[in-house]
């Protein structure tokens, strides 16, 4: 009697011992050779796509157009320190960035990314713009490779695992090597086109940009995303961002084909008078 | 066949060279483009104007490649398609599906249609089927310096420096019989004939305006293309990426109903199963302005049927039924071999981002329809 008294207490002292986190991080899903398995539909609630920065509920361009529709929540910032330590030179740039977000100057060269925001024009978001995004993205994971869908654009990309590949081009969406410390997928991006910007409000870098993210799942439906940015030629130091990141878990969940390029052809073609009638 | 390290081509080859230099702008059977279409006045004295400056003959591009298209086609030889041959059990994955991944080429010699002077034999012998491809061959090697507008042999993008096998077949169109596209509808006729390339930017292709690739769905290949894919598997579905446009499609294994009517996309929407060793994926919910897309005359009411199977260790076969009684009479399949490339395999096509060239196609297009205007206004 006594003695399973005893057991009892033992049993409810080690059961005291487990965190809520750990009894998460135990119950993830995980692949054959042991990895948490990231695999299904993921989407951030942030509207860093926005303003990184801390920002409140804002009128958008063209309110007597767009009204309600147009407008902005507020957020707080997804960047450490609610600051970007941007060179002299790059403060400025970035307001004369965020004074021509709307600019559309449609060149046949690459000045046409001098000015204005690349989603307006259906342009790629690069990383991490992509994984912040107000749309999905889909997962999937195998051993050797794990390739993100998002669902703007149909771009993808692809993390090669174990492989210590270097970009063969500069692209926009990068190139990324990974490799699992414990249940963190860290992923190193380089080979940037430097075209992309962080935001709608014209935070951009350079094609030196270099993103270290860190994917930590907190359980089976949310992922702690955290990148690191580093960026010597606009910024003076690196610096950090995270937001959490929610799984879709209704089952039809998909992503549906957003192709945005039918939607900007006026936009960027009636100004060289393209269109027809 | 020539003597190798030749200086001078053969007999054959003159001829074939000759026919090259001679020949319309080959066709997939579309037939030719409205009469409203744009005319070129000086045509002519360009092409001559063009040949007369070019540093190379196109006898002195092919000498210059000589060697390497002897390879290739001797490589090309190893590997002919011959539907009739047994096929081998498709290796597996992790988990007991079929396993296609990998990167694949879609390119070939084989027009679409059976030409006229086929009629009748569905099948080439073997040694007929490396005939013509090797005659195939030599013309893509045999660069007319007036017809292109850079030496593609020196980019590594002719067909026949990339894996691709000789095929018995005479046409890719295994049904109907007759190896050709069947009759349009009347409403088809009308979509066919409102799609030519004009001076606007809504008129032209799709592809020109980067919405979407050139590897379909369905892949239908087309003079000069390599079409370049990936596929990647996990348990639930099946991933098929394409270099033309980085264009990707995720296939869901899992049974889901397929999505309502008012959803539309340009890529499709498509459910797989497995039958066999044979993926069949099936794709409908196409965007209505998905016209254009190969073939000429195609609505939003296709229903795709497409079918891939690991047939050897290093091809792929690709089946595609079309089925639109808006568009044609009767539905039609075609049959082609993919075979494998080896990484590193695909780029990132940021096609829409760096669109730099549609904006003097459609302006060298104005500037003709002002020609055409001002020669028939007289």
């Amino acid at each position: 009697m006594a003695a399973a008294a005893v057991l009892g207490l033992v049993a409810m002292e080690l059961a005291a011992a487990q965190t809520p986190a750990d009894e998460s991080r135990a119950s993830l899903p995980r692949t054959a050779d042991g990895r948490p398995d990231l695999s299904g539909i993921w989407q951030s609630f942030t509207t860093a796509n926005w303003d990184i920065l801390a920002h409140s509920a804002q009128a958008g361009p063209h309110p007597e157009l767009l009204g309600a529709w147009g407008a902005g929540r507020a957020a707080q910032s997804i960047v450490h320190g609610n600051e970007l330590p941007y060179q002299p030179w790059a403060t400025a740039k970035q307001k004369e960035n965020f004074a021509n977000r709307t600019l559309v100057n449609v060149t046949n060269d690459p000045s046409r990314f001098d000015t204005g925001d690349r989603e307006l024009q259906c342009f790629r978001a690069g990383i991490p713009r992509a994984n912040y995004m107000p749309y999905p993205f889909q997962i999937f994971q195998t051993p050797d490779e794990i390739i993100i869908v998002y669902e703007y654009k149909g771009t993808y990309r692809t993390i090669h695992m174990d492989f210590d590949s270097s970009p063969p081009s500069d692209t926009w969406m990068g190139w990324s090597n990974g490799h699992w410390d414990g249940d963190t997928l860290v992923v190193d991006v380089t080979g940037f086109n430097g075209y992309t910007w962080f935001d709608r409000a014209g935070n951009f870098h350079s094609d030196a940009l270099h993103v270290v993210e860190r994917w930590t799942p907190l359980s089976p439906y949310h992922i702690r995303y955290e990148a690191t940015i580093e960026d010597p030629k606009v910024f003076t130091r690196p610096w950090t961002m995270s937001f959490t990141l929610y799984k879709h878990i209704e089952p039809e969940a998909q992503l549906i084909e957003f192709n945005c390029v039918p939607f900007v052809e006026e936009l960027m073609y009636e100004p060289l008078g393209l269109m027809g009638k | 066949m020539r003597k190798r390290g030749s200086a001078t081509p053969s007999a054959t080859t003159t001829v074939v060279i000759a026919a090259v230099l001679g020949m319309p702008a080959p066709t997939l059977g579309q037939g030719q483009a409205p009469p409203s279409a744009l005319v070129n006045p000086g045509a002519e004295e360009a092409v001559q104007a063009a040949r007369a400056a070019s540093l190379r003959t196109s006898e002195e591009t092919f000498a210059y490649f000589e060697k390497d298209v002897d390879a290739a086609l001797a490589r090309a030889i190893e590997g002919v398609w011959d539907p009739e041959r047994p096929r081998e059990p498709s290796p597996r994955t992790p988990w007991g599906h079929p396993d296609l991944q990998g990167y694949w080429i879609s390119a070939t010699y084989t027009p679409l249609e059976r030409p006229a002077e086929l009629a009748g034999k569905p099948l080439y012998t073997i040694p007929e089927a490396i005939e013509a491809f090797q005659k195939a061959g030599l013309v893509d090697a045999s660069v007319d310096p007036a017809t292109v507008h850079y030496d593609w042999t020196e980019f590594g993008m002719d067909n026949w420096q990339s894996p691709m096998w000789p095929n018995r077949r005479t046409a890719l169109i295994v049904d109907p019989p007759d190896g050709r596209i069947p009759a349009l509808t009347p409403e088809g006729r009308e979509r066919w004939e409102a799609q030519a390339r004009r001076d606007t930017l809504q008129s032209r292709h799709p592809t020109e305006r980067c919405i979407v690739g050139s590897e379909g769905p369905p892949r239908v290949p087309f003079e000069q293309q390599i079409g370049e894919s990936r596929i990647v598997q996990t348990p639930n579905y099946v991933i098929l990426i394409t270099q033309s446009n980085s264009d990707v499609r995720i296939i869901p294994l899992d049974g889901r109903p397929k999505l309502p009517d008012d959803i539309r996309a340009w890529l499709g929407v498509s459910r797989g199963h497995w039958e066999g060793d044979t993926l069949v994926i099936e794709t409908t919910n196409f965007h209505e302005d998905r016209t254009w897309v190969r073939p000429r005359g195609l609505g939003g009411n296709l229903r795709l049927v497409e079918r891939l199977t690991r047939v050897a260790e290093d091809t792929l076969l690709y089946e595609a039924t079309l089925t639109d009684p808006t568009t044609w009479e009767a539905p039609w399949t075609l049959e082609i071999p993919w075979p494998k490339m080896n990484p590193p395999g695909l780029f990132e096509w940021a096609c829409h981002e760096h669109n730099y060239g549609i904006i003097n196609v459609v302006r060298g297009a104005q500037i003709r329809a002002e020609e055409y205007e001002a020669q028939s206004g007289d």
